[in-house]
């Protein structure tokens, strides 16, 4: 008898709980309570200024595409993404906290522009081995 | 401080070699720059090996079978800066009168293709397609044209002029020259950046002999002078190579090359428009691009004037990467910042042949790479 599987994030300290539905579902950010500068996930010191008092929160959701690039090839290693492979964008996407995040972009490679609105998704991107959703992100033109 | 100097340098070719496996490679690179130093193996009193991809022990299985004599030998990795941080080390143990006679090698053996990420990146960045090192390198290239204008004809014309110099460097994988138009229609690997921008990973090994600088008339009658060598590791959010997950949008530290450029100017005494000649980090065309910036060449925005101008070319005030680069050698990354520095030497001793810059008398070599590794050493004749 098969167990239907859960939802997990593929990392972590990424995303906010509950997983569902995905909607809700904003990137966690750590912000030091001395410096005010935000990382990307659950962490242990500020990488700025090495301050152990973090506070997560949720990041918007919303941002803009500070720069970008469109991967032509297929990435190297376990990529999860389409197969057959299909050129995407890649980016840093800045949000109004003053954090830019790496994502794919989901949008036609040959439309994306620096300076573009842009907004998360978070959606599942494999079945794990014990069937679960492994739910990660990009973001898709508003 | 004790000034040190190197006595001896030598190269094994760039490039891939089937029938050959990484101790031999090692240990040519190694037998040369002791005959260049007239010394033998039981002369050099400890050793370090640069290396990312070799096996643990690589150092002591490369230099143990040139006479056991029992001189410890340490293997040291940085990423791209790997050549750099084990030069200062070895240099560090010459001040610190430990040792006087030291050899440091690079040498690497590189798999085919695109570099292992899990050497890199987390699970998670391979699962969702963030590991293509090209991508780091075009996001900063576009990230520079929607700032300040730069083009893809400079960024072509650096690719056009490194494989143009190549032309004339026996120790390079490529020796060829191709047209600005051949460079631009060869297939994008990450927008902006084509296939004749980018370096390849591949096999090579270069070496060094140091030794205190008041010592180094009993081995050479042209020794060469260490001004400044100057590992380091970017400040907070100063810079995006691999493996990144974000940037603060709101701290402005200056990049690890400015850094490190900016420490070895002061240690040398001199600034970068007293320099005759430049080994700098090309993983693509464009890096080159920022870092004659970042180096103080000009002013951020400004290095695609210079490259309209020639001011880089061999004849061109500021020579860049008159060995042909990274583009056209490729990165045998432990060896990369070694083989800099064997052009360098052979630059500042007249010996550079048809890509001789004329009368340089001090030369930079720069390496920057994953995890913001990052190193600029300058020589004086």
């Amino acid at each position: 008898m098969s167990m239907e599987g859960k939802q997990i994030p593929i990392r972590e300290g990424l995303l906010t709980t509950p997983l569902a539905p995905p909607e809700k579902v904003t990137l966690v950010g750590s912000k030091c309570g001395k410096c005010g500068e935000i990382s990307l996930g659950k962490r242990v010191q500020c990488s700025n200024c090495g301050a152990s008092r973090l506070e997560e929160m949720p990041l918007s959701k919303k941002g803009k595409l500070w720069t970008y690039t469109v991967i032509r090839h297929k990435p190297p290693g376990d990529y999860k993404g389409p197969d057959p492979f299909v050129p995407f964008g890649l980016g840093l996407v800045e949000l109004p906290e003053g954090i830019r995040v790496m994502a794919p972009i989901q949008a036609d490679p040959e439309k994306i522009k620096v300076g573009m609105e842009l907004e998360l998704e978070v959606y599942p991107l494999y079945r794990d081995e014990n069937k679960n959703e492994v739910m990660a992100f990009r973001f898709r033109p508003v | 401080m004790k000034e040190v100097a190197i006595i001896g340098a030598g190269i094994h070719k760039f490039g891939r070699f089937e029938n050959k496996s990484y101790l031999d490679l090692g240990q040519e690179a190694a037998q040369m720059a002791m005959k260049d130093a007239n010394l033998e193996w039981k002369d050099i009193q400890m050793a370090y090996l640069s290396k990312m991809y070799l096996p643990a022990t690589s150092g002591a299985r490369i230099l143990k079978p040139l006479g056991a004599t029992g001189i410890p030998i340490c293997d040291i990795e940085a990423a791209c800066a790997s050549g750099g941080i084990a030069l200062s080390q070895a240099i560090l143990g010459i001040q610190s009168g430990a040792f006087d006679v030291v050899m440091v090698l690079g040498v690497e053996k590189m798999p085919r293709g695109f570099m292992d990420p899990s050497m890199i990146y987390e699970k998670w960045q391979i699962q969702m397609g963030m590991d293509t090192n090209p991508s780091y390198w075009a996001m900063r290239a576009r990230r520079h044209m929607y700032e300040y204008g730069t083009t893809d004809l400079h960024i072509a014309k650096v690719a056009y002029k490194n494989h143009k110099n190549s032309v004339h460097n026996p120790y390079s994988m490529y020796q060829k020259a191709f047209t600005i138009e051949e460079i631009l229609k060869s297939p994008l690997v990450c927008d902006p950046i084509h296939l004749l921008e980018i370096c390849a990973p591949n096999e090579g090994a270069a070496a060094v002999i140091l030794c205190p600088k008041d010592k180094a008339a009993k081995y050479t009658t042209q020794p060469i002078a260490i001004a400044a060598c100057v590992p380091t590791n970017a400040y907070y959010s100063a810079d995006f190579r691999a493996p990144l997950d974000s940037l603060s949008a709101k701290a402005n530290n200056p990049g690890p090359t400015e850094v490190a450029a900016k420490k070895a100017y002061e240690q040398a005494g001199i600034g970068p428009r007293e320099i005759n000649c430049f080994e700098v980090q090309d993983t693509d065309a464009f890096c080159e691009v920022e870092i004659t910036e970042q180096l103080g060449l000009c002013k951020f925005g400004e290095a695609g004037r210079l490259l309209d101008e020639g001011v880089t070319e061999i004849g061109g005030k500021y020579p860049i990467n008159m060995s042909g680069g990274l583009i056209s050698k490729g990165e045998p990354i432990g060896a990369s910042h070694l083989g800099q520095v064997f052009e360098v030497v052979q630059q500042l001793r007249g010996k550079a042949g048809k890509r001789q810059v004329p009368n340089a008398k001090v030369g930079l070599a720069h390496v920057l790479g994953a995890g913001n590794n990052c190193a600029v050493t300058i020589l004086k004749r």
